[in-house]
């Protein structure tokens, strides 16, 4: 599957942390023409296998999302909110969501009426509070759908703009999830040593849960994490954000440094630009739990740079994107047993 | 013509050109007099054959709210203000089409992850939001979406829930659909229909239509601001969706005429005709010029409540847009 058909169609499924069963299934069925065993498992974490003979590597990118959950229905019918990972209110006020209720219903997200406003709220951002979703319907008929807990997904709109630049929800971290995809289908034409697990981890937006339990069960030797980072916007602070237009390799003390040099030495070999990010402390991905697994891992991070983090409009460069699908693959094939005496050197 | 196509078409005040022309094909099949006036309004006069009668105008305004790009950053954003009033806390993480070649962009605002505490509370104004049509640099960007661009939200029409509708514009191609409903009606004296123009942007069109229509009685055809949800008290809801079309007898721009006001609601009543009050005194819209202009004319207001008015997604419920179309054309048999 094409990388841009497959992010089309993985950023419509429901996945919000702790519900990844349909985006889970259709991850697997997607890895399977390339890889040797996929399975998935108690946590929703998708394990796709390419055997080899050599190290035990992991790469991870994780498949939830964050959203919205119903914590109360009005008299009215309308529902109040709360969220699943870190959702900015701000993006909310106007926009369509699909709540997940005995069906999938469309609702769109109203606010506390202008004319009920304070002067002092009038200034000031909705909080989730003043907010709920219109689902359209009698207060009767919304409480035989709707239950509380049922989750509430945002709308997904897969916008195409210009130069191969793409908008949509979600593109954290299923963007990540395409490049892993990318990585197994070319590497149906590389040799590799490598014993390579792809985990497509759940949970991440709550702390890498997925990719805790994953990294436990496969004691892997290296791993390599897969998430965005935060692209250059107006206003941003500019030692956090990086160009949109080619990918980025993390280092800090959570990154081990000689694995990272593979990376930026497989880069270079292939002409694949990387820029390079600072991070001081945790990097906030799942590299930081699978980093921590077990007695450690050695662990890398590359990173997919995103406008507009955590909106419906998350924004891509989708070269950059087939870019990493291609770095994957061929640090895949160039992982050697011997790798293992070079890391404390 | 359908709501569909009307609401997906372009049409922010004073590039009404694509609603116009919708409008201009739909309603030559209906009347045989349409006339594009110096305001760019679509008029359509019925002449009727009985001076005994009194001549009608039912107006819609065609625009809607929209955007205007008013500059270019050198990474390719652009820089945009609000045609007509559009509260910036609904533009925040939106899709937007600009031009009438409808060159898509989305409008961003930094990621969560980057907010201090007090970026979380500000407001983010039209000064500090952009729109992103994935330009790499500025003579890009300028190509592409020059100058007094216009844009509007890009929102497909799409129907749910209990027979609701969420939709671009709903306000006011509903009334505009009414219109050319009422366009089907023969009436034995004057009869006109007014598509107007700029109304977002201070009743501009229908200032222009009044003064040469002159007509004494003016029904203004709306989508107006219903606030009904979300534990709303019963006596700040402005009207209900569902309930029916709403008859307002004063709002920010004009007072209703009490005895158009009362005759309405009694045709409601005698053709069963859902229809309410508009409790609240809010809004303002082409009444208030229509009453005002020349020797003046009665005027009265007719709504579809509709929520989350000046926003992508308003939402309203389509027996109410019926219930205005049918109100206006039965009041048009009982003068």
């Amino acid at each position: 599957m094409q990388a841009d058909d497959f992010l089309r169609d993985v950023t419509a499924m429901r996945g919000l942390s702790g519900d990844e069963g349909e985006v889970s299934a259709f991850v697997a069925d997607a890895f399977r023409p390339y890889c040797d065993e996929v399975t998935i498992d108690a946590m929703n974490n998708v394990i796709a296998r390419k055997k080899g003979t050599g190290p035990k590597v992991m790469f991870c990118a994780h498949l939830d999302e964050i959203g919205l959950m119903v914590v109360s229905i009005e008299e009215d019918g309308s529902l109040r909110l709360g969220q699943v990972g870190g959702v900015d209110p701000r993006i909310l006020p106007g926009q369509r969501v699909f709540v997940h209720g005995r069906e999938k219903l469309m609702g769109v997200i109203g606010a506390k009426a202008p004319h009920l406003l304070s002067e002092e709220e009038r200034k000031r951002n909705y909080t989730r509070e003043d907010l709920y979703v219109d689902l359209g319907l009698p207060g009767d008929r919304v409480r035989e759908l709707v239950r509380v807990g049922d989750q509430v997904q945002l709308d997904h709109r897969y916008t195409e703009l210009q130069n191969g630049r793409v908008a949509v929800k979600t593109c954290d971290d299923r963007a990540c999830v395409a490049i892993m995809l990318q990585a197994a289908r070319l590497l149906q034409g590389l040799r590799h040593e490598a014993d390579l697990y792809f985990v497509a981890s759940a949970q991440e937006e709550v702390g890498s849960r997925g990719a805790m339990t994953s990294a436990f069960a496969l004691k892997p030797d290296f791993a390599v994490a897969l998430d965005v980072c935060h692209a250059s916007t107006p206003g941003a602070p500019a030692w956090r954000t990086h160009k949109l237009d080619s990918l980025v390799a993390s280092m800090g003390p959570y990154i081990h440094p000689a694995l990272r040099e593979k990376l930026t030495e497989t880069a270079q070999e292939n002409n694949i630009s990387l820029q390079t990010a600072v991070v001081p402390r945790y990097t906030s991905t799942d590299a930081d739990q699978i980093g921590e697994s077990r007695s450690g891992v050695p662990t890398a991070l590359l990173e997919l740079p995103l406008k507009y983090m955590h909106t419906t409009v998350e924004m891509l460069d989708l070269n950059v994107l087939k870019e990493g699908g291609r770095l994957l693959a061929h640090f895949a094939a160039a992982v050697r047993a011997s790798w293992e005496d070079e890391l404390w050197t | 013509m359908d709501l569909r196509t009307l609401t997906e078409a372009f049409g922010p005040s004073g590039q009404e050109n694509e609603v116009r022309k919708l409008i201009l094909d739909a309603a030559a099949k209906l009347c045989g007099d349409v006339s594009v006036d110096r305001s760019g309004n679509v008029i359509c006069r019925k002449k009727g054959g009985d001076p005994g009668k009194p001549s009608v105008t039912f107006a819609a305004h065609m625009d809607e709210i929209g955007f205007i790009v008013t500059g270019h950053t050198d990474d390719g954003l652009l820089r945009f203000q609000p045609v007509g009033g559009v509260d910036p806390r609904v533009a925040v993480s939106k899709w937007v089409l600009v031009g009438p070649e409808r060159v898509k962009g989305v409008i961003g605002a930094m990621a969560i992850h980057l907010q201090t505490k007090a970026d979380r509370e500000r407001v983010l104004d039209y000064d500090a939001l952009y729109i992103d049509i994935g330009a790499r640099e500025q003579k890009e960007a300028e190509k592409l979406c020059p100058l007094g661009s216009y844009a509007v939200f890009d929102t497909p029409y799409t129907e749910f829930g209990d027979g609701f509708v969420a939709a671009r514009a709903l306000d006011d191609r509903v009334g505009c659909l009414s219109l050319l409903r009422i366009l089907e009606s023969d009436y034995a004296g004057e009869l006109c229909c007014a598509f107007v123009t700029q109304e977002e942007v201070g009743l501009r069109g229908s200032t222009g239509a009044a003064f040469h229509l002159q007509s004494d009685i003016v029904i203004v055809l709306e989508g107006t601001a219903a606030n009904d949800l979300g534990d709303t008290p019963e006596r700040f809801q402005v009207c209900v969706p569902g309930r029916g079309v709403a008859i307002s007898f004063m709002d920010l721009a004009s007072i209703a005429d009490t005895q158009l006001f009362s005759a309405l609601q009694d045709v409601a009543m005698e053709h069963n005709i859902p229809y309410q009050i508009k409790r609240a005194v809010t809004g303002g819209n082409d009444a208030g010029s229509f009453q005002r202009s020349g020797k003046g004319a009665r005027t009265c207001v007719l709504s579809v409540p509709c929520r989350y008015i000046h926003s992508g997604n308003n939402v309203a419920k389509l027996s109410d847009i019926k219930a205005q179309a049918d109100l206006a054309v039965a009041f048009l048999n009982s003068l």
